[in-house]
Order: C-alpha cells, then sequence, then structure tokens
C-alpha cells in the first residue's frame, strides 16, 4: 500500500432522534479504503451497515443526522463539505448502488435518457456521445442487445436487468469508489453470480474501489479482498478476507460463521447464536455483544477500544476467540 | 375405507400424480371487445406447475428447490390443498386433497404451512395467544377451560414466554413473529408441515436457531416437512431429498447426500456451483448465461435448452421425461441417454 488511502472514514456516528429515544445507528465506526480495493462490510439487519454507506454520501435524512466523525475522500472531508460541491462528486468519482433498482431508476423515463442524465449532469456532451457511452456501459455490465435496452422503461425490464442497469448507471462515469448497498440480495442465484463475476472484472478493469455491503458473508468470500464486521453501530472486527472467514477473532464473527449450514455436514446442529441483538436505542454499555457472548467477562461492561492484534487487522474485543 | 396396516405404513404420506397448473390473466372488457372484431385469440397463459409428480414419505424432509418463477411455491400450495390443480391429482393418506367428497377439516389440518414473511402472515389485530389458539379452539381439539394451559404449551415448545401471549405481532422481531407461525401450525397436530421459503427473510444468527427448532420438532413429533426454498444451502442441512424445479418441471429429483454430491441435470448442476460459499473463496465464477426465460413462453423442448452449455438438437425439439437414471435418482435430461 502507497500514500494514503483513498477515503478515510473517522469516527462515524449517526444517531435517529425518534420519540422513544435516541437509536444510535452507527456508533464510532472508523475505516479505510484503498484504491482498486474491495472491502466487503458484513452484519445483521440493524447492524448498522446501511446507514454507514448513506452517511458517507450525506443522504441520511431527519430525524436521523451525522452527529460526528469524518469521511475523507482524498483528504477532504465530505461531511463538511457545502450541498453543491459534494452533489458534483456523487454519482461521479463516488457512486451508489441499492438494492432495489427502482431506488436508481425512474419509471417514467427511457434508460437512454435516464443514462445520458447521469453523464451530462457532470461533464458536457452532445446526445450522439451520451447515447454511444450509454451504450458501452451497458455492453460492459453484459446486457444482451443493449441497443434495444436503450429506448426500453424500466418495467419492460426483468430485475436482472434492471440492476444492471443500476450499475451501468452508478459506473458511467468511471467513479473511484462504488458503495454498493445490498445489490444482489434479491437477486436469483444464477442472475446473483453474473452480477458477482462482473462487479469483480469491472473493478479490476476501471481500478473502482467497491464497498460491498452485505449480511451474506459467503457472497463476500467469493468477492472481497477485506472484510470489515459490524454489531449494533459498531465494527468489532475488520481483517483481509482469509484471515476474517478462516481465524475470526472476535466471538460474534466466528458465532456468524459457524450458524452457516455447512457441506458435508447435513442434518447436523447449527450452531446458534443466543438471544438476538439489542435495539439501538438501549445498547448496553462496554460491548454490545456481551448478552449474548459465550467469552465474556466482567471487563467486557466498560468501554472497549480498538486493538491490532495482528498486522492489517482491528478488533475491539477484550477476550478474543484465539 | 379400511386398509390394512401394512399397506398404510407403506403408503407414502403425500402422493402427487400427475399434478399441472396454468394460470389465465383475466381480460376486461375492452380486450375481449377488441379481440372479438379482430378475431384474435390472444389469453395469456402461464404454466406455473407442469405435470409433476412425486410422493413425500413419512418422517422425511422433501427439499424443493428452485429460482424464483420456478413454480415451487404454486406446487407447494397445491400440495397444502390451498389451491386446485388444473390437471391430476393430490393424495394425503390415499384420500384426494382436490376431490369434493372427501369430509375437508379432518386432512385439512394434517397439512400446515409456514409462510416466508412473518410479517404479512399474522393478522395485526389479534393477540398472539389467540392466533396460535384460534384453529384449535374452532376445530374442536381443545376445550375452553384448558386453553390457556395449550396456548402455553405451544408458545414454550416453540421457545417463546408464555408471558407474552397477550402481545401483538408488531411486538416481537421476526425470528420471534417465524416461531408465532410455527406455533400456530402445530397447535392442530399437524402430521406435514410446508415451509415456503419459512427462514428466508431471517438473518443469519436467527435462521441457525429456527433451523435448529424444525429439526428438534421433526425428532419429537415425528413431523413431515416439505421444505421450500431458493437456498440450497438451507436445504443441504435439513433435506433427506431433493427436487429442483426448472419453469414449472422438476428436472431431477434425488438424495440429498448423492444429490449435492455429484448433481445430474446441467441445471442443477450449474445452480449448486453458484451458490456463493464460504469454502469456496475467491473461486472463479463461469455463470450460466442468459436470464430464467418466461413462463409465459416457455422455451420448446427441455426449457432449459437455450441456457445449457450441452444442448443438442434433440434438446431443442423434445421435452426430456424425469426418468430414474439411478436407484432413488431421477433426472430429466437428454444427455442421459448417451
Amino acid at each position: 500500500m502507497t500514500g494514503a488511502p483513498l477515503l478515510e472514514v473517522e469516527e462515524l456516528n449517526t444517531w435517529f432522534f425518534g420519540r422513544q429515544g435516541i437509536a444510535k445507528a452507527v456508533n464510532g465506526v472508523s475505516f479505510t479504503l484503498n484504491e482498486g480495493e474491495i472491502l466487503g462490510v458484513a452484519g445483521e439487519s440493524g447492524s448498522g451497515k446501511s446507514v454507514t454507506g448513506l452517511s458517507m454520501l450525506g443522504l441520511i435524512d431527519p430525524p436521523g443526522r451525522v452527529v460526528s466523525g469524518r469521511v475523507l475522500y482524498r483528504g477532504q472531508d465530505l461531511l463538511g463539505m457545502p450541498a453543491e460541491q459534494l452533489r458534483r462528486l456523487r454519482g461521479n468519482r463516488i457512486s451508489m448502488i441499492f438494492q432495489d433498482p427502482m431506488m436508481t431508476l425512474n419509471p417514467v423515463l427511457r434508460i437512454d435518457t435516464q443514462m445520458i442524465e447521469a453523464l451530462s449532469a457532470h461533464r458536457s456532451l452532445s446526445r450522439g456521445e451520451g447515447r454511444r457511452a450509454a451504450l458501452d456501459a451497458l455492453d460492459r455490465v453484459g446486457i444482451p442487445a443493449p441497443e434495444q435496452r436503450l429506448s426500453n422503461y424500466p418495467h419492460q425490464l426483468s430485475g436482472g436487468m434492471r440492476q444492471r442497469v443500476a450499475i451501468a448507471i452508478a459506473l458511467l462515469n468511471r467513479p473511484d469508489i462504488v458503495i454498493a448497498d445490498e445489490p444482489t440480495t434479491a437477486l436469483d442465484v444464477t442472475i446473483q453470480a453474473q452480477i458477482l463475476h462482473e462487479m469483480r472484472n469491472l473493478c479490476r478493469d476501471s481500478g473502482a474501489a467497491l464497498l460491498w455491503i452485505t449480511h451474506d458473508l459467503a457472497v463476500l468470500a467469493g468477492l472481497a479482498d477485506r472484510i470489515a464486521v459490524m454489531y449494533a453501530g459498531r465494527i468489532v472486527e475488520t481483517g483481509p478476507v482469509d484471515a476474517i472467514l478462516r481465524r475470526p477473532l472476535h466471538p460474534y464473527t466466528t458465532g456468524l460463521i459457524e450458524s452457516l449450514p455447512r457441506r458435508g455436514q447435513r442434518g447436523r446442529r447449527l450452531t446458534q447464536i443466543p438471544g438476538m441483538a439489542p435495539s439501538l436505542s438501549e445498547i448496553p454499555p462496554g460491548c454490545p455483544f456481551m448478552p449474548r457472548c459465550s467469552r465474556a467477562i466482567e471487563h467486557c461492561r466498560s468501554e472497549i477500544g480498538i486493538s491490532t492484534p495482528e498486522p492489517n487487522r482491528t478488533l475491539r474485543c477484550i477476550n478474543p476467540v484465539c | 375405507m379400511h386398509q390394512p396396516r401394512l399397506l398404510i405404513a407403506m403408503q407414502p404420506l403425500l402422493e402427487v400424480t400427475d399434478v399441472s397448473k396454468q394460470f389465465r390473466r383475466e381480460t376486461d372488457i375492452a380486450t375481449r371487445v377488441v379481440a372479438a372484431i379482430t378475431g384474435a385469440q390472444k389469453t395469456e397463459v402461464v404454466h406455473a406447475v407442469e405435470k409433476v409428480s412425486l410422493t413425500v414419505d413419512r418422517g422425511e424432509v422433501l427439499g424443493l428447490v428452485g429460482e424464483s418463477g420456478c413454480g415451487k411455491s404454486t406446487l407447494g400450495r397445491i400440495m397444502a390443498g390451498l389451491l386446485a390443480p388444473s390437471s391430476g391429482r393430490v393424495r394425503f393418506e390415499g384420500v384426494d386433497l382436490h376431490s369434493g367428497s372427501r369430509s375437508r377439516p379432518s386432512v385439512d389440518l394434517k397439512i400446515q404451512m409456514i409462510f416466508q414473511d412473518p410479517f404479512a402472515s399474522l393478522n395485526p389485530r389479534m393477540r398472539i395467544g389467540d392466533i396460535v389458539g384460534e384453529a384449535a379452539l374452532v376445530h374442536g381439539l381443545v376445550d375452553r377451560a384448558d386453553h390457556s394451559d395449550f396456548v402455553d404449551r405451544m408458545l414454550i415448545r416453540v421457545g417463546l414466554d408464555p408471558n407474552c401471549k397477550r402481545r401483538y405481532p408488531h411486538q416481537f422481531s421476526g425470528g420471534q413473529r417465524q416461531r408465532i407461525g410455527i406455533a400456530r401450525a402445530l397447535a392442530v397436530e399437524p402430521r406435514l408441515l410446508i415451509c415456503d421459503e419459512a427462514v428466508s427473510a431471517l438473518d443469519v444468527s436467527i435462521r441457525a436457531q429456527v433451523l435448529n427448532l424444525f429439526s428438534e420438532l421433526r425428532e419429537s413429533l415425528g413431523l413431515t416437512y416439505v421444505f421450500i426454498s431458493h437456498d440450497l444451502s438451507v436445504v443441504e442441512h435439513i433435506s433427506d431429498r431433493v427436487a429442483v424445479m426448472y419453469l414449472g418441471r422438476i428436472v431431477e429429483l434425488a438424495r440429498a447426500e448423492a444429490f449435492f454430491q455429484q448433481p445430474n441435470h446441467p441445471y442443477a448442476r450449474a445452480l449448486l456451483e453458484e451458490v456463493p460459499r464460504l469454502e469456496s473463496r475467491r473461486a472463479r465464477y463461469h455463470p450460466i448465461v442468459g436470464e430464467i426465460p418466461s413462463p409465459i413462453a416457455p422455451p420448446a423442448g427441455c426449457h432449459f435448452h437455450p441456457r445449457c452449455p450441452n444442448a443438442g438438437p434433440r434438446c431443442r425439439v423434445e421435452a426430456p421425461v424425469l426418468r430414474e437414471i439411478a436407484p432413488a435418482r431421477w433426472s430429466a435430461c437428454h444427455l442421459n441417454d448417451g
């Protein structure tokens, strides 16, 4: 790794101020993303993984608010940036793909209109040039007969095709960073495999860094370079994909991996994590995983800092697994 | 109907014979007027299930897998007696589920269904004690005096605190709601549970809890399951036998160990290769190309031929039949003919 990372998130806090109290959806999250790297963010529902992605691009609506922290992109803090300047980066240098492609696509506009709009928002070009670029982008994400697709409306496409169009739009301006929030979760296995395959190649070819948010560790096994595991608004562990999956240190990561059904262990009782995730407005002091943790000790009740057990790994646990 | 005991023991619990289901799009009056004037006869027919035959044996778990639109949920509903097939028969312990003559409740209660979405399948305005206990009360399986204890027992059985039976569904998490759904199904003492994507909406750690619960209940109550899912790793974990569906047809039916070691049908092989797994780290994907065709106009011959890497001329014209290629192993592929 040379020089500063492409993106640095420091002590990010995004809280939601509701009637029942403050839900700390993202609670002191820090991580880095290097050029061309694929970082997987794994966590269950309510762990704060999606809110982390949305916070980075200033997409949090009231009652939610980014309370503190910094998101440094090439040294500039995205959070303190004037709205106009941030708009010039969004969809251009940093783009986002959502689980539901209809979050990206406008149902009443043709695909070509939407794609050319995404291009001309960030640079001036003629309609012909725009169409050519759009055609090129659709071709790259593996859409058959892209010429015809350009004049379709979103409802005329299948779910897999729509997600491909959303990905093509995200990659149109050759961004440095793509934030993908569960983009293959709603898709069938065969279509998911196609998209994962294409996504990895596209990032390799264009040198874009990818932040892939998912609940599915198995997807990350074949895709990511590094993994960050989130629980109750915090990153509990980060490290290279092989290290995390083969030698997880945090008891929560271990629990997650062991609760997955495995090949060749048919019918065996699955190891389960007892209990359930705490409500984000009533996170216990100290380690939030403590009530469910089999390795909990008295010290877990106090605030746990981030340690570096090995080079390239971080951990938020005082009684790790190995 | 008195059958010798031995015959009953050998008879499969559920027998599906040549079941097909077509859905027709309702035509509005304007379309019918246009059709009458122009003489065009164009009703769109979806062939959701096509000539499916299979059996479910007592005490086994049959996994039914396939991607969206393959007809697995429709088949599940037909097996549960919730939907009448367009043709074919479903028999539960020898009784035809869809003939008008049988006495309905006795058989209907024996087959219960558990649904995917624990948020949509529970009435939000009923207390969970009532949700769980209502059917047993209505059908006279429990009298009013014992009802409260009965509900407590049902809730304890699925790992819920009986003290919360006066609460409403919205006060529970997804995993707990799925347990409520299971308790409701078990309250009428079913023999067969049809689980349609019953763990798909749950988080990984909660999913493990619910899957373990299914296994425990199978042991303690001697239940039989049809487990419908798109998630092959879950199906591999829980099933004794597996049926794979593609565009309304069963393409492979085999014992789970044999199937997951070496699937026979090219679609089943592709499906199995493409399941992301922890062990297949950095796997190089060779995804099968193309999309699942529309069930309104499925391809001729073998439905899978446009995406099949090994398709020959015969596959384009002749639909392969599901036949036994090895003991207890059925596959519908022309390639097995050499």
